[in-house]
C-alpha cells in the first residue's frame, strides 16, 4: 500500500531528556514512528509522557536530545516549527479560539493571506470544504467553534490537525471525553489516516484502545523506556506490569491484601441522588466512619465537580445530604466546614494555599476560629498548635514562619492535608492528593491519611492513578460520565481488572 | 496707616467698583449695533424664560461663594433659570458643558476657566451663536462680554508690602505658588515680586514651588522648604488653602508668630485663623459681591440690546480688597464672609 | 464577524436612548446638539476603539489617558518651543503614541507584568513625564499661547454637509466634524483588521485561548506588543484632535479618560474575558454614553446623578458580559 522508498521514519527523537531543577523528568528517551503506524504511549501518572507530547510539538524545549522529521533535523522548542514540518497534535483539553469561527480555527495562525496581510478567504474555504469531502465530516464552517457541543469542537481540533497535511499525528487521551459511538467515530479516522501513511503516537490511560487502535507501543516508567513492543506480543497483564513496575505492582497487592477493615460500621456522609444539571446525577455515596474511599475514573467523568459540589463550591440541582443521620444544605464551603467537612483541592497553588503566607497561617486558616480571644487571635497558642503539626506531618523544613511558596511539591501538600486534620473534621475529601508530588512524599502523604482513618475519620480520594487507588483505597468507586456506575471493595481489585472496568464505563 | 484709613480705602474701593462696573457696561452697551441682524433662531417661549449657567472649575469655597452672589441677583428676576455646573477640574468637561449650553440657547454663561487657553475656541463658538460669556478670575484668551477678576496684581503687591513691613524689610520668603497655566498665578506671583521689589528691595525670594492649590500638599512642600531654608522668614500662599497649610507647618514647629504668613483670597476660615492670631493676614476680596457684579452685568447683556459678537474688547472689572490683617479683619462683616 | 455577541442589539439600544431624549429633552434632536456629540466624543470613541485591542487580550491599558497628556504635550513643545512644523509633528505625535503603548506591551510579555499593574504603573509613570516635559513650566509665558500651526489647528474642521448636497435650506443638518470623519476612517481599518487578516484573527486566538494560540505557533508576544501599540497610537490620534480643539494641550489633559474608554469599549460588546469583540462595537458605546451624558444635562440631571447613571451603566454591561460567559461556559466542555 505504502511504496517502500518513502518508508523511513517520519519523526525519530534520540535522546530525548528533559531536567527541571533536581528532578529528571524524561531520561534518554528514543521514540520512532513508521508512515502508517499507529504507536501507542503508555505509562503511569508522571512517567513523562506529557512532557514527551510537548517536546514534539515545541511547546518545551529539552535539555538534550535530538529529533528529526522525515529525515530532516528540527528546531526544537518551536510550535511553528514544528507544525510547518507536518506535526500536529490533538490535545486533552480545548486549543480552540471560541469566539471564531470553525473555518478560522481549522487555519489557526496559518490563515492563507494575500496582499496587505489580508486572509484569503475563498481559499481558505475552498480548502476546508475539500477537507471535510476527504474525511466524510459534516460541520457548519461559519459557527463560532465556541458555540458548539463538545464533540463537535473535538472533530473541529482534528480538522485543524489534518488541515495541516500532517505526516506525523500526535493524540493526547483524545477520547477523554467522548462517548462511546464518537469513540468508534475517531478510530474510525484513524484508521484512515494510517491508511494514508500518517504515522500516529496515541497517548491512553486506557489499554482497551490502546489494544484496539494500536499497532505497537511504547512504555514509559520514570522517564524512561521500559520497553517497546508490537501490541500483538504483549498481554495487558505485562503491560500493567511494566507500566508500574513489579516491584509496585506486588506491594499494591500485598497493601491491599494486608488490609484489614477498621470500618466501625456508621454512616458519616450520607448523599443521595446528587445531580448538577449538564455536569453530574444520580449519585448515590455512603462514606463511612475508618474508611478511605476512592473515585476513580477517566478524565473529564466530573469527579472533580462532584467533590466540588459537596463542599459546597458549586450549587446542587437535586439530591440531599445527611451528615451523622442529619439532613443538611450546604451552600458554600463555611458551611461545609461548619459541618465537619474539608476539602483538598485538585489545584493547591490556586484554590488550596496561600503561597505568600507562611506555613502556620496557612495551617491555622481554616480553624481560625478556635484561636479566637475576643476579637484578637492567640498568636501563641496558635504557633505551638502549629509545631505540633509541623512535626506530626513531617514538613521539612520544619518551621512555621516559612513561606509555603519555598517549600517543594510535597511538603505544600502535607501542609494543605494538615489545615484539615487539625480542624480534625469528621469527613475529609482529596482531589488528586499526589498530582506534582514526589514519591517519597507520597508514601508519607499515604501514611498521613491512613493514620486519620485509623483515628476514624471518614475520607474520600477522587485520583485517576490506579495505583494510589488500590493503595489507598478501601473501597473503590468508578465514575463515568457523571455517574458513579459501581463501587467495589478494594480487596476484590487488581490494577487489570480496575482499568477494564474503568474502559468498560466509559 | 491708621484703621480709619483703611477702612477708608475699602469702602473707597468698593464705591469705585460699583461705578467701574456701571462704567464698563456703558462703554460695552454704547458699542450697539442695532443693524446687525439677529443669528439663531430662540424657540418659542424662550423669550419669557433665560437660562443662565455658571460653570466653575471645581468644588471650592471661592466659586460656591460666587455662586451665591449671583444666584441672590438672578432670584429677584422671576423669568431667569439659573444652574451651576461642575467642571470636574476637566477643560474637556468644561469645554463640553460649553457646547451644551450653547445649544441649549443659554442667555448668559458665567465661566470660570481653568485653561485661558484651552477655553478660547468655546468663548468664540458661544460669541458665534451670540451669547455672552462673562469670565470670573481668570480670563481666556478670547476677547468676550466681561471679565470680572479680583485685583490680583495689585492686591499681590499690597500682600508684599505688608509681609515686608511685618518682616522688618529683610529676610527669606518662600511662595507656595499654583501649577503653572494659569492667568492668575502669574499676576499673583509677578505682583508679590514686583511689590517687594518697590517696597522692600532687601526680602529675597528663596523658594517658589507648586502645591497645586491644596492644603496638604502645601504642609509637604513648606517641610521641604524649611529643610533646605531654616531662616526662613516669611511665607506667601497664593491661596488661602495653601497659607492656611503653611499655618499647620508653622504650629507644628512651633514657628506661629515668627514666620510671617499671608494668604489671598479672604475665606472664611483664613479669617478666623487671623483672629486667632496663626496666619498674619489675606487679601480678602467680598466674593458674594463678585458675584453680584457678573449678575448685574448678565442682566443688563441678557436683554439682548447687544449681540455678543459686537465684543472686539471686552469689559473687565477689577474687584475692590482689602488687606486682612488681625487689625483690620474686624471690618468685615459676617455677611461678607464666605 | 459572526461572534456570539452581534452589535445588533447594541444598535437598537442606541437608537431606543436617542429616540427617547429627542422626545423628553428639548433641543436634543437639534443639528448643533449632535454636531456637539460628534465633536465631543469623537475622541472619546477613538479611545475606546484603541482600548478594544488590549481587552480583546484579556487585558486592559490604564495608560490611554496619560498617553493622550503626553502626546498633547509633545505636540505643544514641538510646536511652540522648537517651531516644528505641524505636517510633521501629526506622525511623530502617533509614533510617540504607538511607542508609549508598545512599552505596555513589552512590560505585559516580557516582564510578565498582569496587563493592570503595567499599566497602572505606566500611567504614573507618563503622567510624571507629562509634568516634567511640560512647555507651560518650562516656557511660563508659553501657557497663554494658543497653538497656530495650521496642520494642527486645521484638525479642528466642519464639514457642511448639508450645503455640499445642496439641502441646507431644507432641513439643518449638523457640520461634520473632522474628528468624526477620523473615527470612521480608524473604525474601517481597524474593523478591516482584526476581521479580515492573519493579525486579527490571531489576535482573538490569543484572547480566546492563549495556549491554544501559542501551540498553533502564534507569535503570542508579537500580537500582544502590537495590539497595545494599536491602543497607544489611537490615544495619540485622540490627542491631536483633542489639542487641535482646546489650541493648546494641559498638563492633566485626559485624566479619568481610561475609564471612560474601558467604558465604552466594554458596553461595545468587548468581553473582558479576551477574545470577543469588534470596533464598531466601542465605537458605538462611546456615542452611547455621549447621548446618555448629553441628554440628561439637557434635561437638567445633576452632574454627580450623571456619574451614577455612568457606574450603573457599566455595571449592567460587564454582567451581560458575564452572563454570557457562563453560559456558553454551561454549555461547553468543562474538563
Amino acid at each position: 500500500m505504502i511504496p517502500a522508498a518513502i518508508r523511513e521514519p517520519v519523526i525519530v527523537g534520540r535522546g530525548l531528556t528533559q531536567v527541571y531543577g533536581a528532578a529528571t523528568v524524561l531520561d534518554d528517551v528514543d521514540i520512532r514512528i513508521d508512515p502508517g503506524e499507529v504507536r501507542a504511549l503508555i505509562g503511569s501518572n508522571g512517567a513523562g509522557k506529557s512532557t514527551l507530547v510537548k517536546i514534539l510539538t515545541g511547546a518545551v524545549r529539552p535539555t538534550a536530545g535530538t529529533v528529526e522529521v522525515v529525515g530532516q533535523q528540527v528546531h526544537l522548542g518551536s510550535p511553528s516549527e514544528m507544525i510547518g514540518r507536518g506535526v500536529a497534535c490533538i490535545y486533552q483539553h480545548s486549543n480552540l479560539a471560541p469566539a471564531l469561527s470553525v473555518l478560522d480555527n481549522i487555519f489557526l495562525g496559518r490563515n492563507p493571506t494575500r496582499r496587505l496581510g489580508l486572509v484569503d478567504r475563498p481559499r481558505q474555504r475552498r480548502e476546508a470544504q475539500a477537507l471535510l469531502a476527504r474525511h466524510g465530516i459534516q460541520i457548519d464552517l461559519d459557527v463560532p467553534a465556541g458555540s458548539l457541543p463538545a464533540v463537535k469542537q473535538k472533530e473541529v481540533e482534528i480538522l485543524k490537525a489534518l488541515a495541516l497535511d500532517a505526516k506525523v499525528l500526535l493524540m493526547d487521551e483524545p477520547t477523554g471525553w467522548l462517548a462511546s459511538a464518537d469513540v468508534a467515530n475517531l478510530h474510525a479516522t484513524i484508521r484512515k489516516l494510517k491508511g494514508q501513511g500518517v504515522g500516529i503516537l496515541y497517548i491512553s490511560h486506557m489499554l482497551d484502545e490502546v489494544f484496539a487502535i494500536c499497532d505497537t507501543m511504547t512504555i514509559l516508567r520514570d522517564g524512561r523506556v521500559v520497553a517497546e513492543n508490537a501490541v500483538a506480543d504483549i498481554s495487558r497483564a505485562r503491560a500493567i506490569e511494566l507500566m508500574i513496575g513489579r516491584q509496585l505492582a506486588a506491594q499494591t497487592k500485598e497493601a491491599s491484601e494486608a488490609r484489614v477493615s477498621r470500618m466501625t460500621g456508621s454512616v458519616r456522609l450520607k448523599a443521595r441522588g446528587l445531580a448538577r444539571n449538564g455536569v453530574f446525577s444520580g449519585v448515590d455515596i455512603d462514606l463511612n466512619a475508618g474508611e478511605i474511599l476512592c473515585i476513580t475514573g477517566l478524565i473529564g467523568s466530573k469527579r472533580t465537580e462532584l467533590v466540588r459540589a459537596i463542599f459546597g463550591c458549586e450549587s446542587l440541582d437535586a439530591g440531599s445530604i445527611e451528615i451523622d443521620g442529619a439532613p443538611i444544605a450546604v451552600k458554600s464551603p463555611s458551611e461545609a466546614i461548619a459541618a465537619g467537612i474539608g476539602l483538598v483541592p485538585e489545584d493547591r497553588h490556586r484554590d488550596g494555599l496561600m503561597l505568600g503566607l507562611s506555613v502556620s497561617e496557612n495551617l491555622m486558616m481554616a480553624t481560625l476560629g478556635r484561636f479566637r480571644r475576643g476579637l484578637l487571635l492567640d498568636r501563641g497558642g496558635m504557633a505551638t498548635a502549629a509545631r505540633r503539626l509541623i512535626a506530626s506531618l513531617n514538613v521539612k523544613p520544619a518551621s512555621e514562619t516559612r513561606q509555603v511558596r519555598l517549600l517543594s511539591g510535597g511538603n505544600q501538600q502535607k501542609v494543605l492535608l494538615g489545615k484539615w486534620l487539625d480542624g480534625r473534621p469528621g469527613i475529609l475529601m482529596l482531589d488528586e492528593p499526589t498530582v506534582g508530588v514526589d514519591v517519597g512524599a507520597k508514601a508519607e502523604i499515604y501514611d498521613i491519611l491512613r493514620a486519620a482513618r485509623d483515628e476514624g475519620a471518614a475520607i474520600l480520594v477522587v485520583s485517576s492513578d490506579i495505583e494510589e487507588v488500590l493503595a489507598i483505597g478501601d473501597r473503590v468507586g468508578v465514575m463515568s460520565a457523571g455517574r458513579l456506575v459501581s463501587v467495589h471493595p478494594a480487596k476484590a481489585l487488581t490494577a487489570s481488572s480496575l482499568v477494564t472496568m474503568i474502559g468498560e464505563a466509559a | 496707616m491708621t484703621e480709619l484709613e483703611h477702612r477708608r480705602n475699602f469702602i473707597k474701593g468698593v464705591m469705585l467698583g460699583s461705578a467701574a462696573l456701571g462704567a464698563a457696561a456703558a462703554g460695552m452697551f454704547s458699542d450697539t449695533d442695532a443693524t446687525s441682524p439677529k443669528l439663531g433662531v430662540r424657540p418659542a417661549g424662550a423669550a419669557d424664560r433665560k437660562k443662565m449657567a455658571f460653570i466653575q472649575w471645581q468644588p471650592h469655597t471661592v466659586p460656591a461663594a460666587w455662586s451665591k452672589g449671583i444666584e441672590e441677583v438672578l432670584k429677584t428676576q422671576q423669568t431667569i433659570d439659573y444652574e451651576l455646573l461642575d467642571g470636574q477640574n476637566k477643560v474637556e468637561v468644561q469645554v463640553s458643558l460649553m457646547e451644551a449650553l450653547i445649544n441649549q440657547g443659554a442667555s448668559v454663561i458665567f465661566l470660570q476657566p481653568i485653561d485661558s487657553v484651552a477655553l478660547a475656541p468655546s468663548i468664540a463658538k458661544a460669541k458665534r451663536a451670540d451669547i455672552p460669556v462673562i469670565t470670573l478670575n481668570i480670563d481666556a484668551t478670547e476677547a468676550h462680554a466681561a471679565h470680572v477678576e479680583m485685583n490680583h496684581y495689585y492686591g499681590a503687591m499690597d500682600i508684599a508690602k505688608a509681609l515686608g513691613d511685618r518682616m522688618g524689610g529683610k529676610g527669606e520668603v518662600a511662595i507656595l505658588n499654583a501649577p503653572p497655566g494659569i492667568v492668575i498665578r502669574d499676576q499673583r506671583t509677578n505682583g508679590f515680586v514686583d511689590g517687594l521689589k518697590q517696597h522692600h528691595p532687601d526680602i529675597k525670594v528663596v523658594s517658589d514651588q507648586v502645591a497645586d492649590w491644596d492644603r496638604k500638599k502645601a504642609q509637604d512642600v513648606l517641610n521641604t522648604i524649611l529643610v533646605a531654608n531654616p531662616n526662613l522668614g516669611g511665607v506667601y500662599g497664593v491661596n488661602d488653602s495653601m497659607a492656611l497649610g503653611a499655618v499647620d507647618v508653622a504650629k507644628e514647629k512651633g514657628l506661629i508668630g515668627k514666620m510671617v504668613i499671608f494668604g489671598n483670597d479672604g475665606e472664611k476660615d483664613a479669617l478666623e485663623s487671623i483672629e486667632k492670631g496663626e496666619l498674619t493676614g489675606t487679601q480678602y476680596t467680598d466674593v458674594y459681591q463678585q458675584g453680584r457684579f457678573a449678575a448685574a452685568a448678565a442682566t443688563v447683556l441678557a436683554t439682548g440690546a447687544v449681540p455678543a459678537s459686537a465684543f472686539g474688547e471686552q469689559g473687565r472689572l477689577l474687584m475692590p480688597y482689602l488687606i486682612a490683617t488681625k487689625e483690620t479683619v474686624g471690618e468685615i462683616q459676617p455677611a461678607q464672609r464666605w | 464577524m459572526a461572534g456570539r455577541y452581534s452589535i445588533l442589539p447594541l444598535v437598537g439600544f442606541f437608537i431606543l436612548v436617542f429616540a427617547f431624549f429627542s422626545f423628553t429633552a428639548t433641543r436634543f434632536a437639534s443639528a448643533t446638539n449632535i454636531e456637539n456629540l460628534l465633536s465631543g466624543f469623537s475622541f472619546v470613541a477613538m479611545l475606546a476603539v484603541g482600548q478594544a485591542f488590549p481587552i480583546l487580550l484579556r487585558g486592559i491599558d490604564l495608560s490611554v489617558g496619560a498617553i493622550v497628556a503626553v502626546v498633547g504635550m509633545i505636540v505643544f513643545d514641538l510646536s511652540l518651543i522648537f517651531g516644528v512644523p505641524g505636517w510633521l509633528i501629526l506622525p511623530v505625535a502617533l509614533l510617540a503614541g504607538a511607542a508609549a503603548g508598545a512599552l505596555n506591551g513589552v512590560l505585559v510579555v516580557y516582564v510578565r507584568l498582569q496587563p493592570f499593574i503595567a499599566t497602572l504603573a505606566t500611567l504614573a509613570a507618563y503622567r510624571g513625564l507629562v509634568y516634567s516635559i511640560s512647555g507651560r513650566q518650562l516656557v511660563p509665558e508659553l501657557s497663554t499661547t494658543p497653538l497656530r500651526d495650521p496642520w494642527i489647528i486645521g484638525l479642528e474642521t466642519y464639514f457642511d454637509v448639508g450645503r455640499f448636497l445642496g439641502i441646507s435650506s431644507i432641513v439643518k443638518l449638523p457640520w461634520i466634524p473632522l474628528s468624526f470623519v477620523a473615527l470612521l476612517a480608524l473604525v474601517a481599518v481597524l474593523q478591516l483588521v482584526l476581521s479580515a487578516t492573519r493579525f486579527g484573527r490571531d489576535l482573538f486566538a490569543v484572547g480566546g485561548n492563549l495556549e491554544g494560540a501559542r501551540l498553533a505557533g502564534i507569535n503570542v508576544a508579537r500580537v500582544t506588543v502590537a495590539a497595545y501599540a494599536i491602543s497607544g497610537a489611537c490615544a495619540a490620534l485622540a490627542a491631536l484632535f483633542l489639542v487641535a480643539r482646546l489650541t493648546t494641550a494641559t498638563e492633566a489633559l485626559g485624566i479619568g479618560a481610561e475609564l471612560t474608554a474601558i467604558a465604552a469599549a466594554v458596553v461595545g460588546g468587548v468581553s473582558l474575558q479576551g477574545g470577543v469583540g469588534t470596533v464598531v462595537g466601542p465605537a458605538i458605546g462611546a456615542f452611547l454614553l455621549g447621548v446618555i451624558l448629553l441628554g440628561l444635562t439637557l434635561l437638567g440631571v445633576s452632574q454627580f446623578v450623571q456619574q451614577i447613571m455612568t457606574g450603573v451603566i457599566l455595571l449592567a454591561a460587564i454582567s451581560y458580559d458575564r452572563l454570557l460567559a457562563l453560559r456558553v461556559r454551561r454549555a461547553g466542555p468543562s474538563l
